[in-house]
């Protein structure tokens, strides 16, 4: 690499007002909420111990509130939270949550599957600038080398539907898309090397299921992997049940998926999963001109029958 | 007078144990991480970065078969693994936190049930511990009462000198006969100045006051307020050297199989869940909640031990951002 690349690698992308602008914003509308009453608690996020950190959190008091961020740390889709998974939080009552345009996108998602009613959530959008990636070096501000793969692409930087936004969007540069990048370098292989990849990929996973636990889209109480009577795939971590599972997830999500892209930064073995998940839903566009949005949409094409439906690629 | 190695000799002791047809394991870069891993040559030894996982998997593998099963018309048949048939296995690079876990996991696979798996693999691994010169800020080894320079659970203790190599300190029986073995390969340095070691950001956690509130603390909202983020996912349970439970499962067609051992976690919904459908720990803050007391009060009151040993794997790995070191330390300041 040479000097040039280094210097635009490491060059800041957004200034240290933003996020702190952000942050009070959330703050200011956070502690509203919740001194009067309107809310039982906001999900947002508050800052870790650690350099560069944040974790969610549900505040439930004014106090709590005000220790609210916004960060380039502020990783996680706090869609989940209002989630069947999530009952011990969900059952507080009307939550406010605090979404960037993905998480958006997935609570769209979820109301369309009828998981959450719009009147029971209260949408504090983010004009999002993006937010770190898995390894980044946190000691760095969000530049070019430490930006989020997903955010590369965001096509969601200024949320529509909220009941309040955070923030005002600074001007944001175009980076280069990294992941359609990849996606079509293995769009390019044999079928053969595409599957040598996956395979040597899925031969890592170890099964902790921390891609099924983040996504807000996998709410179902009984989740195929885990049957053993009978069991519908190898549980065991083993090369032939992991790629089964990560298969049916991929396949399950396809269509659904909001391109929060969870599953891959939480991976601790570092699977592409997201890879997957951009190619079933360009396929999905391709087959059924169909794609998950910001607005809710009842049925989706592998969820619904219609006589008149194409079949030419059954073979 | 200590030995001491030159990196190209521990190399050439790799090849050599390679040679002989010892299994050697120690960390290996693979793809866009190190892991412990088999080494078909010394070179492969990368000792630059924290490997991913733990090391316990050298003893307490992700998955493994326990016994085969085949179904014909004169009946079932049942083969048992030969434990037997476990290789010798020499584990080099091991991190210190890697190498102290592996004597706190005998206490349990000894116990009323003994572990053959699990001890046989432990007795035939030689252990090569490396000293520390580097940490992050999830590290929090000596807040648990160990140290960069922890020789528990190491038959061979290393620590890089200033000049390139390490000194060799031999912890036990097994670290001097590797030694004696291959002694062509160690030197007698007299004067030899050892790195600075890794120095862990978190101050000492008082272990004993954490317990003693764990005691009378089963029922506490903090355990709500601390744990309701946790996504329940078995991240932090499987890269944890000292986590250890396991679930079996038979798998296979309806002539032929495999019952396996394989790694489980405490954070999963189904872990508890019973035959009947009750699941004693229906929320995620009670799995939370059991994470902590078995490793810093269960694992006290029936072993006389800590079930951590600071490696920061499951803080770094937490898709939520829970930090056991900063929970410890909100703890012991109730």
């Amino acid at each position: 690499m040479n000097k040039t690349a280094r210097k635009h690698d490491s060059a800041v992308l957004v200034d240290e007002g933003y996020w702190s602008s952000v942050s009070q914003a959330i703050q200011q509308e956070a502690v509203r909420l919740l001194e009067q009453g309107a809310v039982a608690g906001v999900v947002g996020y508050i800052a870790g111990r650690r350099t560069g950190t944040a974790m969610p959190v549900v505040a439930a008091t004014p106090d709590e509130a005000r220790q609210l961020i916004f960060s380039p740390a502020c990783v996680n889709n706090l869609a989940l939270y209002f989630t069947k998974a999530k009952k011990e939080v969900s059952s507080k009552g009307k939550l406010a949550i605090v979404a960037k345009g993905c998480d958006l996108r997935a609570l769209a998602g979820l109301m369309g599957e009828s998981q959450l009613k719009r009147e029971d959530v209260y949408i504090i959008g983010i004009a999002c600038a993006g937010v770190y990636g898995a390894h980044a070096d946190r000691s760095q501000p969000l530049c070019d080398a430490t930006i989020a793969r997903k955010c590369r692409e965001c096509t969601v930087h200024e949320p529509t539907g909220a009941d309040a936004v955070a923030g005002t969007l600074p001007a944001l540069q175009k980076l280069e898309p990294l992941e359609a990048q990849e996606l079509a370098r293995l769009e390019a292989m044999t079928p053969q090397e595409r599957w040598a990849f996956w395979k040597e990929h899925f031969s890592r996973c170890i099964r902790c299921l921390a891609c099924r636990q983040v996504c807000p889209f996998c709410f179902c109480e009984q989740c195929l992997c885990d049957r053993n009577r009978p069991q519908s795939v190898e549980t065991t971590p083993r090369p032939a049940g992991n790629t089964a599972w990560h298969i049916v997830r991929a396949m399950h999500l396809a269509g659904r998926c909001g391109g929060c892209a969870e599953c891959e930064r939480v991976c601790p073995m570092d699977i592409p999963l997201n890879l997957l998940n951009r190619k079933m839903a360009k396929e999905l566009k391709e087959l059924y001109d169909y794609e998950a949005g910001l607005t809710p949409q009842e049925k989706g094409p592998l969820t619904e029958y219609k006589e008149d439906d194409d079949e030419s690629f059954i073979k | 007078m200590p030995k001491t190695i030159t990196e190209q000799n521990l190399n050439s002791l790799i090849d050599a144990l390679v040679q002989d047809g010892t299994r050697v394991v120690g960390p290996k870069r693979a793809g866009t991480m190190t892991v412990y891993e088999p080494l078909s040559a010394g070179v492969e030894l990368s000792l630059a970065e924290m490997p991913r996982r733990s090391a316990k998997e050298v003893f307490f593998p992700v998955c493994e078969n326990i016994l085969s099963f085949q179904r014909t018309e004169q009946g079932t048949t049942v083969t048992d693994v030969d434990v037997c048939t476990f290789p010798e296995t020499v584990l080099v690079g091991a991190r210190p936190c890697d190498a102290a876990a592996a004597p706190v996991l005998d206490a349990v696979f000894s116990w009323d049930y003994r572990d053959e798996f699990f001890l046989e693999r432990r007795k035939k691994t030689t252990v090569i511990g490396v000293a520390c010169t580097k940490c992050d800020d999830a590290c929090f080894c000596t807040a648990v009462g160990l140290s960069p320079a922890e020789t528990r659970g190491s038959d061979l203790f290393l620590t890089p000198l200033a000049g390139g190599g390490y000194v060799c300190q031999v912890v036990t029986d097994k670290g001097e006969a590797l030694v004696d073995q291959h002694s062509q390969l160690f030197a007698d340095t007299p004067s030899a100045t050892p790195q600075p070691l890794a120095e862990p950001a978190a101050g000492q956690f008082d272990l004993k006051r954490i317990k003693a509130w764990l005691d009378n603390h089963f029922e506490s909202p903090f355990w709500v307020g601390i744990s309701e983020r946790c996504a329940g996912c078995g991240a932090c349970a499987f890269l944890c050297p000292a986590c250890h439970c396991f679930d079996i499962n038979d798998e296979g067609t309806e002539k032929e199989g495999h019952r396996r051992k394989h790694w489980d976690a405490c954070a999963f919904g189904k872990f508890t869940n019973h035959a009947s459908g009750h699941n004693p720990r229906d929320a995620q803050p009670e799995r939370y909640r059991n994470r902590i007391m078995h490793k810093f009060k269960y694992y006290d009151d029936k072993f006389g031990q800590t079930l951590c040993t600071g490696c920061g794997r499951c803080i770094r790995a937490c898709p939520v951002g829970i930090d056991i070191a900063a929970i410890l330390d909100e703890i012991q300041k109730q």
